[in-house]
Parts: structure tokens; sequence; C-alpha cells
């Protein structure tokens, strides 16, 4: 009887025993790093989540020209309403605590990982040659992106040219110099391996145009204008893009990918807007929040600057001809929206008023708004975001001529621009704006840059330059704080959770 | 103590229905057996009368008997024979047909012993209380009423009768003593908890005693009826303890273990466990978190692990499982909590934040059918409202904050006399919404609990039925659950038992929206008061900001009503065994168990049109979730005395996986119609499946020397998929030693000392709360960016992996004592421990710019927690009065030993809302996340004043200025820092509760002291960030003429940072709350025969309050913060959580 009860127990703590296989487990819901990155497919979605990201909430979506816009003299707030961490950009007294900037920094590192990781895998994938040297062009092209925006933001950050492998890996600040090296690096590979154009599928991805474009600019920043001028002429030169006869047709969802984009982020009216910062999660939220966050009838958290808004050429100031543009640009109580079924009225439109030849109106965005054809209060919008267009590279190209002393040249490129079908505002020079001088030539450019491009996430970065390169005639923001406001504060997270950056490698004022 | 008593009653019912039934045989078999011995009393040599007398004198017992079961009786006794009390004088009753029970700790009465039976259920531990020692296997049969008639001493005078009562829960207590003081005189109760007996007329005094409780000695009066309600002793040491893999007599414990009783878990109508423990166990803190149903954050000595939760593993029955809210508190019978090494460790990996034992009821053995039902209905508020602006206040508020800032006002301001809505006689300036009254309501709560329980002499049952509802205090949330289970064992053969535990319960949470991201609290508190709750003109039927508002608050009565978050649950926790007993000394178990949840988490959120808020589409997501648990033990218990020498031993192989299913959907409606899946569009679906394994082999063995010294060591080796290969396995040993110095020869004299003993232990626990695929790094494929005008996908990674990934290692030294005195009148058991946690598994926290979203898992760091733990018990009866007293303190002292992440600091807690800084900060030398910023100097009065300060970006007169710790001339990140602590010094509870003949009163005070609150609802109501309506406090804002104030000027977009993370928001987050009030009567139960005729047993009425006084100096709804994120690292700040309820209610419990 005993020994029968031990076979019993001995039996069964055997099999318990055998069964203790099954330790090794394999998270069954995803493939591991090892074996992923290894042919066309994984390659491409690898390089896919780098658009992700540059089209997530974290950047192009939202705080991307939040930040931009909040540090140009484009804009003033709608009303109370402007988050703090926002008005506080728009005041200057933004601090290493500021939410939008951070953002912008995280995201932009994240976008880096992602580009990093293609890069490195690459050499070890199997597929075809020449997609495979588009996609790691892509990644570096995305990856220069990402670090023109931290270098010009922060100056020198830390620069990661491959993905990170142990959480020892962080990297102290590079001079501003080196981050600047490793961006033409990246975009003179992209620059030789990207096709001139992409159709179908792949329509909006970058293309070689793109590479050179933002190299030109790049250029233009480090003060090398001459290299800026041989990019930008390349571009020109290529007849890859051309002016749209519609200026509108930039702004609007139906004329996507036209043929004046030349970096442009997607977004489709599927959903809401992800508010995952970085892209991620189901696809089922494809939109922006840019139409609804600046909207006349949505939250109006910012309106055009009153600075802008009497920047654009109309018989009311002398000039021959009302710029369209401006129409184009904004809205105005009266204007008709909606499919022209609605028309706008002051009860509708809340916030601050701005003033327009010294009477106050109430002027709305209209670039990117989606009012066009919707009343709703809130809507966000599929309208793709256009990140460079051919005629900043035509007005960048003038820049570099009045640099080189061409100024013909220069002016017959914002002549270009001045003539577009819907636009067609008499040629430079004008009254206003002669053309006699170098400096004659530089004030009519930056005119026509901030008419042409008003609202679009450039003027914050050329103020930037033209501060630096002692162009400005007239600091635009009362807190600039010379020492201190040039850069962004680095992020107090960075500096705390990091041990190659201390207090003291904090930019100057912060 | 209960389980003792039940285990009593079952041997006193049983033996009581054996003799019901088989009164005539027994007779019989005594007569016949009486030849038998009377042919070994030939070579007897001592009276067994004379052999009682001298065990008296040998073992300092007492013995209760009637004189002629004694008589003419001759027994074989060797006085110097060295054993075991109990198996001496079993030895030698059973050789003349006697049998003993013990009464008391000291008092054995000596019965016939007949019907020869076999123990049940030897695990059960009421039956190793009986059957002790375990030679015994024959139960004595008797009749109480032959015996308490024959129980007389030739005087009698008087006829006493009555019932005695248990106080827990009102029912009859079989097996009472009742001893006429001074005289072998005695009876027993019976089945029912009655007794009568004769009693000199003399004016005796009778002693009642019944183990577990605290006797009691009752002159007799007048009165021939005498009912007694007996009260439980607080820490009696006859109880018996459960433990890991079995049970242990609480004398013979060495390592610190707290027993909570069923009275003190159902004393609080709360759904789950954790947070009925409050304030009731020493080491054991508890903070409610959140809205009904909800889980509790339960910390056992400090806190473990940095960045998971470090919740107690619960055990339910021998069942390892995480998840309480499914369980009713009603089928519990007793708690018990481990709380060092010795006792934790042997749990292995999942015992270093403490084990919970929880034990669910049994029937009772040979017992009628028993019926209780117990129910309560009440209703709860909020206790608290804070001083909001008024719909004028609010415009003046608004206008100075604005204007400061040169910020246009808002349009609304210059024309409230519209109406609210198109067609509302009512005006904007006739509107005056107190949102907090909107939100907040009086919530009913009720529990039902119906539970039948009974037995006879091979099988016994316990099943209970039970529905619980509770709606939150704020609209839209509350908890709803309905539980079934049945407990049974039965006794298969004379070696073979099988039992089985099993419960199944549905619950369903409606949980806080969180509509913008915010709390309700904090979308209440923002909430515009000239703006109606509804405007029938908007989408949805509510009113919001619009425009004109100039102010985005979300309306929360909206979302509350609205927007649909809802959990539905059905759990299955069961397990079976069958038991062997190979040998008297050697047991084989072998346990099956599952743990099965399924469970739907629905969320559908309408369209609407507040005007600055709304919603379209309608979304809707609807995901299923399973898991799946199975459990299977091996088990073998030895145990066997030789001489003075115990020893026990313990060998388990056990074997438990876990496996997740989830299957997620969502999709978009155009309309509110349809709110199921079928027809939504942009339809989405994922699923995903996880798995872990965990194989432990485990050891103890205990030795008890004579009572006194006891020494118990133990060790589990895990296995654990959780890791990376070479490092899935894992041991985890502990030692523990215990001296009974009142066992000692020269303590035997001090009678005033009844326990003393001292104890000491060590042991490794380990952790492993971590993710099952935690050192993988794997492939995401969820990203999809718009290409070539439609979804594509994108794939990534965001997390670094680690395959030195390890288990996090907790190692505890703890000494403790336990003293009684005066008969266990006044306890106190006191505790000290050192816990040190190695190898901490972090989400270490790396700089942004590495570009990883996910912190990547990693050891690094230890932490210690030192604590001082004490108990206090005192019980003590006044005539009719009895009282009892219990007070619990502790006092942790936690901090950061080391750290190795690349900055050694880890920040925590940053919200855009709460002024955009970390709030917390964990380094090295300082306790665990401590609130870190800058301190407030004072209030700039004049620019004079900031320009001879150290420099301040963008100050103003009326602005804070801040310290510059560092001196060095510049207000920086580097002049923040430590500010407090959200660690309590110390934690409390204290329990006084009195009973004066059928009346109880009880007051139940719990606390804690010298912790500190970020108060982040201080910063929604005073921070004037940007406009929303605030607290009261903003009209006092500093201007050029209110200049002696400490709330800085109003001016919107907060320029100088005000409202950055500083002391000003830091509060005393002491309180001292009157966590349960109850007052109760029990009909007297001779009422009760009269007025139903015995179908009533026992009925108790009740009154009860919760958290009826709170004293606190902390000025949010309430002082008992959570967490908001879950992340352990930011832990009191009160982002404007859930706050906890008084709740007023009545109940009754009646016994059938």
């Amino acid at each position: 009887m005993l020994k029968k009860y031990c076979y019993i127990v001995i039996a069964s703590f055997l099999v318990l025993a055998a069964c203790s296989q099954g330790l090794d487990q394999l998270d069954p819901n995803r493939v591991t790093t090892e074996n992923f990155y290894t042919n066309a497919a994984e390659l491409t979605s690898g390089v896919n989540a780098i658009y992700a990201s540059i089209q997530g909430n974290g950047l192009v979506a939202r705080e991307y020209w939040f930040l931009h816009d909040l540090r140009s003299d484009d804009v003033l707030p709608g009303g109370g309403q402007l988050e703090t961490p926002r008005n506080q950009l728009l005041i200057g007294s933004n601090d290493p605590g500021n939410s939008v900037t951070n953002t912008v920094w995280q995201t932009s590192y994240r976008t880096i990982h992602r580009a990093n990781v293609v890069v490195d895998k690459a050499p070890k994938a199997t597929l075809e040659d020449g997609l495979k040297k588009r996609l790691v062009a892509e990644a570096k092209f995305w990856r220069a992106w990402s670090y023109f925006e931290l270098v010009t933001l922060w100056g020198g950050v830390p620069l990661y040219t491959e993905f990170v492998k142990t959480p020892a890996g962080t990297a102290a600040r590079a001079t501003a110099d080196a981050v600047y090296q490793q961006i033409i690096i990246d975009l003179k590979a992209a620059q030789a391996d990207l096709p001139l154009r992409h159709e179908g599928a792949n329509a909006g991805r970058v293309t070689s145009g793109s590479a050179t474009s933002l190299l030109g600019k790049v250029y233009m920043h480090r003060n090398d204008y001459a290299s800026a001028r041989t990019e930008l002429q390349k571009v020109i030169s290529s007849g890859a893009y051309r002016l749209v006869d519609n200026y509108i047709d930039n702004f609007l969802e139906e004329t996507e990918l036209n043929s004046e984009s030349v970096i442009e982020i997607g977004y489709s009216k599927i959903g809401d807007v992800n508010w995952d910062g970085d892209g991620n999660g189901a696809g089922n939220n494809e939109t922006t929040p840019r139409s609804q966050e600046y909207g006349a009838v949505g939250w109006r958290n910012c309106i055009p600057s009153d600075r802008l808004i009497n920047e654009f050429e109309t018989i009311r100031r002398g000039d021959t001809k009302d710029d369209p543009r401006y129409q184009m640009s904004f809205y105005f109580l009266g204007d008709r929206f909606n499919n022209d079924k609605n028309t706008l009225t002051d009860g509708m439109v809340q916030g601050n008023t701005s003033r327009v030849d010294g009477a106050t109106a109430k002027v709305s965005w209209r670039k990117y708004s989606a009012m066009y054809k919707t009343a709703d209060t809130y809507y966000t919008s599929g309208i793709n975001i256009r990140l460079m267009r051919y005629s900043e590279v035509l007005l960048m190209a003038a820049e570099c001529e009045i640099e080189a002393g061409n100024l013909a040249g220069a002016v017959a490129l914002m002549n270009q621009v001045r003539s577009r079908t819907s636009v067609a505002m008499p040629a430079y020079p004008t009254t206003k704006f002669p053309t006699g001088t170098k400096d004659q030539v530089f004030a009519a450019l930056v005119h026509e840059k901030s008419v042409e491009l008003g609202g679009e996430w450039i003027r914050n970065r050329d103020i930037l330059r033209w501060r630096a390169q002692r162009k400005l005639t007239r600091e635009p923001f009362s807190y600039f704080t010379a020492n201190k406001h040039e850069l962004l504060p680095l992020p107090q997270q960075e500096i705390d959770n990091s041990d190659k950056i201390d207090q003291k490698d904090q930019n100057p004022g912060y | 103590m209960k389980m003792k008593k039940r285990l009593l009653n079952l041997f006193v019912l049983s033996t009581v229905l054996l003799w019901q039934t088989g009164l005539y045989a027994q007779e019989v078999t005594l007569a016949r057996r009486g030849d038998k011995v009377s042919e070994r009393t030939m070579q007897v040599r001592k009276q067994l009368t004379e052999v009682i007398q001298d065990l008296k004198k040998r073992f300092g017992m007492d013995f209760i008997y009637e004189n002629n079961v004694l008589e003419g009786k001759k027994v074989f006794y060797l006085s110097q024979k060295e054993e075991n009390f109990e198996k001496v004088l079993s030895d030698i009753l059973s050789s003349v047909n006697l049998s003993y029970k013990k009464i008391d700790q000291r008092v054995y009465a000596i019965i016939p012993q007949v019907i020869e039976k076999k123990t049940a259920n030897l695990s059960d531990k009421a039956l190793q209380l009986i059957q002790n020692p375990k030679e015994d296997l024959f139960q004595p049969v008797f009749s109480f009423e032959t015996f308490a008639s024959r129980l007389v001493i030739n005087t009698l005078e008087k006829r006493i009768s009555g019932r005695i009562i248990s106080s827990e829960d009102q029912q009859g207590l079989p097996g009472v003593s009742i001893l006429v003081k001074g005289t072998n005189t005695g009876t027993v109760t019976d089945a029912d908890g009655k007794y009568s007996i004769n009693v000199p007329d003399n004016g005796a005094t009778l002693v009642f005693s019944y183990v577990g409780y605290t006797s009691q000695e009752i002159a007799i009066g007048a009165n021939s009826i005498l009912d007694v309600v007996m009260n439980p002793d607080v820490r009696s040491l006859e109880q018996i303890v459960v433990v890991g893999y079995g049970t242990q007599k609480r004398e013979a414990i060495t390592g610190a273990i707290s027993t909570v009783s069923a009275k003190e878990i159902s004393a609080l109508p709360v759904p789950s466990i954790a947070s009925a423990l409050q304030g009731r166990v020493a080491g054991v803190t508890v903070t409610n978190n959140g809205a009904p149903g909800e889980s509790p954050i339960v910390r056992i000595r400090g806190v473990g692990s940095i960045s998971y939760a470090s919740n107690p593993l619960y055990v339910i029955d021998g069942f390892p499982t995480g998840d309480l809210n499914s369980f009713d508190t009603r089928d519990i019978e007793s708690v018990e909590v481990l709380r060092d090494a010795s006792a934790a460790s042997i749990y292995g990996s999942r015992a270093s934040n403490g084990v919970i034992l929880i034990t669910t009821k049994k029937g009772k053995r040979n017992s009628k059918l028993s019926i209780n039902v117990d129910s309560y209905w009440g209703t709860q508020t909020a206790w608290k409202q804070l001083d909001l602006l008024n719909r004028d206040q609010y415009v003046s508020y608004a206008t100075a904050l604005l204007t400061n800032a040169n910020n246009a006002l808002p349009p609304r301001f210059s024309n409230l006399n519209q109406p609210i809505f198109a067609g509302s006689s009512q005006t904007f300036a006739q509107t005056n919404t107190d949102w907090q009254a909107a939100m907040f309501r009086s919530a009913a709560i009720r529990q039902h609990t119906i539970s039948l329980s009974g037995g006879n002499e091979k099988s016994r049952f316990f099943a209970s039925g039970g529905y619980f509802k509770q709606d939150g205090i704020m609209k839209g949330t509350g908890y709803e659950r309905g539980n079934f289970r049945i407990n049974s064992d039965h006794q298969i053969s004379k070696r073979i038992t099988f039992g089985q535990n099993i419960t199944i319960a549905y619950d369903s949470r409606f949980n806080e929206n969180n509509p913008g991201g915010r709390t309700q609290i904090q979308n209440m508190m923002r909430m515009t008061p000239y703006i109606p709750v509804e405007d029938p003109n908007k989408l949805g039927g509510y009113g919001g900001a619009e425009g004109a508002d100039a102010s985005d608050p979300q309306n929360p009565v909206r979302a509350a009503m609205q927007d649909i978050s809802n959990t539905q649950r059905l759990k299955l926790l069961g397990n079976a065994y069958v038991e062997v007993e190979i040998a008297k000394w050697l047991r084989y178990k072998f346990t099956g168990g599952l743990d099965y949840v399924s469970a739907r988490n629905y969320s559908f959120a309408p369209l609407y049109n507040e005007g600055f808020n709304s919603r379209n589409p309608a979304t809707i997501g609807d995901n299923r979730d399973l898991y799946f648990s199975p459990i299977f033990t091996n088990q073998l218990t030895f145990e066997k005395t030789f001489g003075k020498h115990t020893i026990s031993a313990l060998a388990v192989a056990e074997r438990q996986q876990f496996r997740y299913i989830g299957l997620g959907t969502g999709g978009n409606f155009a309309a509110n119609t349809i709110r199921e899946m079928s027809g939504t569009t942009n339809q989405t679906a994922s699923g995903s499946r996880s798995e872990e394994l965990l194989t432990s082999y485990l050891g103890r063995i205990n030795y008890d020397y004579a009572g006194k010294y006891l020494i118990s060591a133990s060790i589990r080796r895990d296995g654990s998929s959780k890791f990376a290969p070479g490092n899935k396995w894992g041991n985890f040993p502990s030692v523990s030693a215990g001296w009974r110095i009142n066992q000692e020869a020269f303590m035997k004299d001090i009678s005033q000392i009844s326990e003393l003993k001292l104890r000491a232990s060590y042991g490794t626990t380990g952790f492993n709360g971590i993710g099952n695929y935690a050192w993988q790094v794997a492939i995401s494929p969820n990203a999809f960016p718009i290409l070539g005008g439609s979804p594509a996908l994108g794939a990534y990674f965001d997390r670094l992996g680690n395959t030195d990934l390890k288990w996090e290692k907790t190692t505890m030294a703890n000494i403790g004592m336990d003293l009684g005195l005066f008969e266990n009148k006044i306890t106190l058991a006191a505790e000290y421990y050192i816990r040190t946690t190695n190898d901490l598994i972090l989400a270490q926290p790396v700089a942004n710019s590495l570009g990883y979203a996910q912190a990547p898992i990693v050891n690094i760091g230890s932490m210690e927690n030192r604590g001082l733990e004490l108990v206090l018990g005192y019980n003590n009866k006044f005539g009719d009065l009895t009282f009892n007293a219990s007070g619990n303190i502790s006092f942790i002292n936690n901090k950061v030993l080391s750290l190795a992440t690349e900055s050694s600091s880890l920040f925590s807690g940053a919200n855009a809302d709460f002024g955009g800084f970390d709030i917390t900060r964990t380094v090295v030398g300082e306790p665990i996340q401590h609130f870190y910023g800058w301190k407030v100097a004072s209030i700039f009065q004049s620019q004079a004043e900031i320009d001879a300060a150290p420099k301040q970006a963008n100050a103003k007169p009326g602005d804070i200025r801040f310290v510059d710790s560092n001196g060095d001339g510049n207000i920086t990140a580097n002049d923040r820092m430590q500010l407090g602590s959200f660690l309590p010094k110390f934690t409390y509870g204290a329990n006084f509760s009195l009973n004066y003949k059928g009346f109880d009163l009880t007051v139940f005070l719990q606390g804690v002291s010298g912790n500190q609150i970020y108060n982040g609802t201080k910063v929604t109501g005073q921070g004037m960030l940007r406009l929303f309506n605030s607290q009261t406090d903003v009209l006092n804002a500093w201007t050029p003429s209110n200049t002696s104030t400490n709330v800085p000027r109003a001016v919107n977009g907060d320029p100088n940072q005000n409202s950055r993370t500083s002391d000003r928001f830091l509060e005393n987050g002491s309180y001292l709350r009157v966590k349960n009030f109850v007052l109760g009567y029990a009909v007297p139960s001779s009422a009760l025969n009269s007025f139903t005729k015995g179908s009533l047993q026992s009925a108790r009425i009740y009154f009860s309050a919760q958290n009826l006084l709170t004293i606190t100096k902390y000025t949010g709804y309430d002082p008992e913060i959570g967490t908001r994120f879950n992340n352990t690292l930011s832990n009191g700040i009160d982002y404007g959580q859930f706050p906890q309820a008084r709740t007023i209610m009545v109940g009754v419990q009646l016994g059938f």
C-alpha cells in the first residue's frame, strides 16, 4: 500500500519536472529586431515608419508648425485660450520645461532613430540594389531633415549616426558644425540615390529634388550661398517642378502632390487626429488638427499678425494692385465659405481682432483651413502639409543671386513667383519695391517671401538666419534678448536624464 | 481564530450528531467494550483518578470530568516517561475507552470514547488543531446532555441555562466550556450554543471559555437564565495560522505574519479585500485609488520596485492570483499577511512585495444546514467641496487675468444678457452653474449575501451567492458584482480526501471618463460658471464653451453621461485537490487549479458638439480579453514528533502557466444610433497572445524542541519564462528561529506573562512583475503614414532590449517579539526589519536624444526600507461590558541606496497642465520619488526688488520670487531642490469595540502622518495658467493695491512660471480618519425564539458610517491620493483623482 502511494508521488513529481520545458518563450505577436529588416517589404516598412513619425502629432501634424509659427512674427494669439506653453513661445518666456519644444526635440530624435535603424540594417537586407539604395537615401534624407530642425533651433545637439544599442550610448552635444557636416553628407547621398519623381503608391516620398532643395537651404544657413546657389539651380534646371496656376491649390486637399510640391507630408480624412506623438497606432486616424487649431470658426488659437496682414500690397496703400494672395491667405468677416454656402459673421469668430489699415478687423487664417468645404466648428482635416514648395526654392535661389551680386537674376526669379497665373502681380521693380541696390532687392525678397510663404513655417528660420548674418534691418521681437533667444533651451529632461549633458551645457540665457 | 472556532464546532457538532443517531448502539458498545477493559485493568498499577492528579501537577493542566467516569478505572502509567502531554493523555485514556477534549489552553475535558472514526482531511487547519498530536486518530463521541447532567456535584442547588453566541456573527457557539469556578464541575454548549448546568446556590461564579475567545467570569445572580456573548480574543496564541502551503499554530510561528479576521474584512462596504485591509495590519499601507471598482494601492513594508506596481502577491485558497476585485469579501474566513522574508519566501520570485493569503469559508462537519443572510443599504456623498468662483467672481477674475496680459476679453462678457440658448428665457447673466453640485451626487451602495453551509461525517460544504452594487459619487461611475461560490470537501476513503473551492463572479465597472485627457475633478473645477449644464440646441444636448467664451473647458456632465467606458468580466477561480495519507506522518496532496477571466472592454464616444469641444465621428471600441492560468501542485508533507522533537517538512513541485489572448476592434459612426461594431467605418482590429510559465520547486523544514525552541528554513527555486536565457532560474532561501521564553522553567512562575516569544528571520524573495517579453526587442508594425494617398504600413522598434535582465531580489532581516500579559488581556507584538532590494528592475528613463519612446528594462540600483511595527491589544470585561481595543502603528524609512543609471536620477510627473516640469525625482541617498522643484521666497513687490534679486527672467511685480538655492545669481533649473516626500513617516490604525448585552459599538480610526502631497488641484484652481474657472483664492491675487497676499498676480500665460513645480503647491498630507463607526443590536435569542418559534436563530441590525470624520490640513478634495498615471514615480501627486466618499448605511444579519 505504502509503496504504491510512493510510486504515485514520485511519478507525479517527475511528470511535473518533465513539464518544466517551455521556459523559453518568444513574443508570438511580433518579430524580434534580429529577424526583421531582411527584405524589401521589411526595409520599406522601416522607412515608412520614418514618414509616420514625421507625420505624427509630435511633428508635422501639430507641434512642428506651432513651434515655427509661434517663433515667427507671422502669428498672434487668437485669444486667451492659447495654451500656456504655446503662449510662452509667442512672448519669449519659454523655458526648459516647455512641452512644445520638448515634444519637437523628442520626436525629431525618434525619427532619427528610425532612420538610423534603416541605414544600419540595410547592408544585411536582401533586396534589389536600386530599391535598397533608394530606401537608405530616404532614411538619410529624413535624418538630415531632422538634424537640420535640431541644429537650427538648438544649435549643436547630440549626434547619432547609428541607432543606440545600450542605455549608456548617450552622446554629448556635438558642435553645430559637426551636425551640419553630417547633414550635408546625408543630403548628398540622398541626392545621388533618390529618383526625380515618385508615382502611384510611392507618391509623397522624398525625391532627389527634395534633397537638393534642402541641401540648398542648409548651405544658406551655413552662409555658403555659392554652394546653395549651385544646388538650387540644379532643382530649377531639373524641370521637375512648376508653380501651379492657382495659388490656393497649395493648401487644398484636392490638389495635393501637385507640380509645385517639393516636400509634402500626407494626411487623409480618415478618423480623427492620431494624438500619439510618434504617429503610432491603428491606422484609422490620419488627419491633422491644423484647420481646427487656426480656423476662423474653430479654436482660432493663432491669427495672422498685423505685420503680415499689412505686408500685402494693396491699392489702399498706394500699390498698383491688390495682391490676390491676401484673400487666398486669410478669411475676413463677410467671406463665403463651405463651398460658398455660408457667410462668415462676427458671432462665429471668437477672440482677438487685428488692426488693418488702422481699423479693427477679425482676420483668420485661410491657408490650410478646411472651411472652404465645411462649416463644422470641429473639423480635423486631411489636407497634406507642404514642407517645401517650388516657390520657396525660387525665392531661396533669388537670395543666392543677391549674395552673388546678380541682382537681375534675383529679380527675375522673384518675378517668376509674382507672375503665377492667379497672382499676376506687377513685376519688380515697383514703386514701393525698387531694385536698384542690393539692399532694395533684398527688401523686395523679404517682402515677397512674407506674402508668398506667410504662415508656412519658414519665417522663423529666415529671421534666425538673417539675424545671424546681420541682414535684419529691424528686430521683429520686442522680447528678444541677445545671447538667449537665438536658440531654444535644451529640454530639462534631456539634461536630467543624460550623463553627457550637464546644466552648464544649457544654451545661454536659460 | 475563527477557523479554530469553526473546527471545534465541527468536532463538537459531529460528536453530537453521532450521538443522537447512535445513542442506543453506543451504550451497547460501551458495555461490550467494558469487558475487554477489565481484562487490561488487571495489569494496571494506578487508579485513573490518581494518574489524572499526577498529570495535573506534571503538566500544569486542569481537567473537567464527571467523577463516575474516572471511578474504578486503573491504567498503566509511568510518570517518568517524557512525552507530549496530549499523547500521554490520549494513550492513558484510550486504554480505558475514554478520550479527551481540549477546552482551553490548559483545560481538558475527559469524556467517554465510543466510535472509532477516521480523521477527515488533515490539511484542514481545523482538524490539525483538534488532531494534535496526529497520532490521535480517534474522535470521541458523547452526549453533551448526558455529560452535562452527570457532571454534577452532590450539592445541586440551582439550575442555570442560557445560550452563548459569538459577537462576530451572532451565531450560537457550540463547545464552549462552562465551569463552576474553583471546581471541576462544568459542561459544554450544544450545537446551538445552548447549555444548562446545576450550580451551588451560594454565589458561585461561572467561567466561560472557548479557544480563540476571551474567557469570561460571571457571578450567578438571581436569574436562572444567563445568555453570554463571547468576544474573539484578538491574538489568541492557540490560533491556527495559514502559512504558504500549509498551516501552523500561532505559537510555533517564527516569521512576521498577521491575521485579519472575517469580521474585520467585512466591516467596510468595499468591493475589494485590499481596501478592507486599510489600517488593519501594521506594515501594510493601503491607498484607495479612483472610482468604484478601481484597485487600491497596497504596499507591504514600503515601496519595493521603482518602476513597477509593487503590489503584493495574493494567494486565494492556495492559488496565486493577481486580481481581487471579483472576489466577495464575505466569503472570506481569514486573511494572513506574510510580511517578512521567512514567511513570504516560500512564494519565491513573486514574494518581494509581501504575500496576502486568503482562506475562504468551509462548511461545518456534522452540522445541520444553516442559512445566513447579510444585507446592507447605504448612501455615499463627497465629504468636501472646494470654493470655486461664481459667475460674477469669474468675470471679474477673467477680466484681470486677460487685461494684465493685454489679451482681448471674451466677447461674451459684453453681452451676458443674451439667452443661454436660442429660445431660452434665461440669460447668461442669470445663470450660475455649480459644477461640483452638477457632478457629485448621493450615490447608493448595497450588498446582499446569502450563504448556506452544512455537512455530515464524510462531506461538508459552504455555498454563497452575493450581489454588490456601488454607484460612484461622481456621475457616470459605478461598480456592480454578482458572485457565487461553492467549497466542499469529502472523505473518500480511510486515506483519501478530496476537496474543491470554486468561485464564479461577474462584474461590471463604469470607469471615470477623462475628457480631454483630464480628470473629471479638473474639468469640474475649470468649467465656466455662467454656462448651463444642458443646452437642447447643441448636438448632444449639453452646454459648453464657445468661441465667445475664450476658454475651452470640457463639460464634465456631458462626458459622464454620454461617454461610456465599461469593463465587464466573468471570472472563474477554482481548484480541486486529492490528498492521500501515506502514513500518519506523511501526506501527499495533488492540487489542480484554474484562473479564467473573460473580459470585455467596451467604449462608446458619441458625436456631440458643445461649441469649442466636439466629436465627429462617433467612435466605438470593443475589446475582448481572455486570461487563462492553470496551476498544478504536488505537495508532500511530513510531520512527526520524536520525544521533545517535532519536525515538519514540506516538498513541493509546482507549475503555473499564464496565457493572455486579446482581440481589439474599433470603428467610427456618423451617427449615435447604432452602438455596436457592425456597420462601423474605419474598422480596425488587432490581436495579441502572450504566455508565461513559472516552474517551481520548494522545500521547508520546521523544527520544534519542547515547544520552546523553533527553527524553520525554506528554499524555493523558480524558473520563469520572462527572463533571458541564462537568467531564468532564481533561488530564494530563508531561515528563521523563535524562542518561547515563557515556556522556560524560570518563567513559569511569572503568571503575569502569559506569552513571551522572540523571533528572528532572514530571507530572500524575488520580483518578476515585468512584461512577459521585457528582455526581447520586437518590431511594432503599427505606424501608418499616408503615402500615395492611402495608409502604408510602417514598422519600428522603440525600446532597447536587455538580455541581461534578471530577478529583482529582496533580502529582509526581521526581529520580532510577542508578549502577552495577564492571560493575554494585554498583547504586544513588535517587529523591526531591514528590507533591501537589489538588482532593482527599472524602466530606466533615458535621454530623449537616444530616440527610444519606451524606457529600457534594466537591473540597476538598490533600495532600502527600514521599519518598526507595533501592535497593541487590550481585551477586558467589566460586568456586562466587554471592551476590546487594538492599535497598530508602522514607521517606515525608505532610502535609495544606489542607482547605476547614466545620470543617477530619475524624473517623473511632468504634465503641461501642472506647469510642465517634472514633479518628482529619485536619487541615491534620498527616499524614492521625492518632490523636487523650486522653493518660493516671496512675492516681488516692486521692479526695484526684482532688479536687486537674483536674475529671474520675465518677472514683474506680483510674481513669485523663487529661492536661488545655489546662489549663482540666476534662477535656473539648478535651483530646484528636495521639497518633501509622499511617504508617511508613520501610518496607524486603531479599533475600539464595546459590547453591552445585545449592543455593540465599534470605532475604527485610520491615519497617516508626516507625508506631503503635491496638490495639483491647487495648480488647477490657483495656477492661473490661462482662462478657466478657478478657486476663490485667485480673487486675492496680488495687485498694486493688494500687496499683502501669497497669491501671485493674475496674468494670462503665466510668463514668470509662477505655476512651476514648487513648494507653493506642496501640502501636509497627514490625516486621521474615523474610517468606520458601527452601532449594532442583536436581538436576544430568547426573544427571537418566542417570536419565530426557533426558525430564526440570530438577528442583528446595525448602523454604520465610513469616513465619518477626516482631520487633515490638506486643502484638496481628499488626502488619500492614489496615482493617476499608474506610475510608481508619481505617487502623492493629486492631479484631481477621484475622492473618497463618506458612506452612511444600515444593515441586517439574519441566521436561520
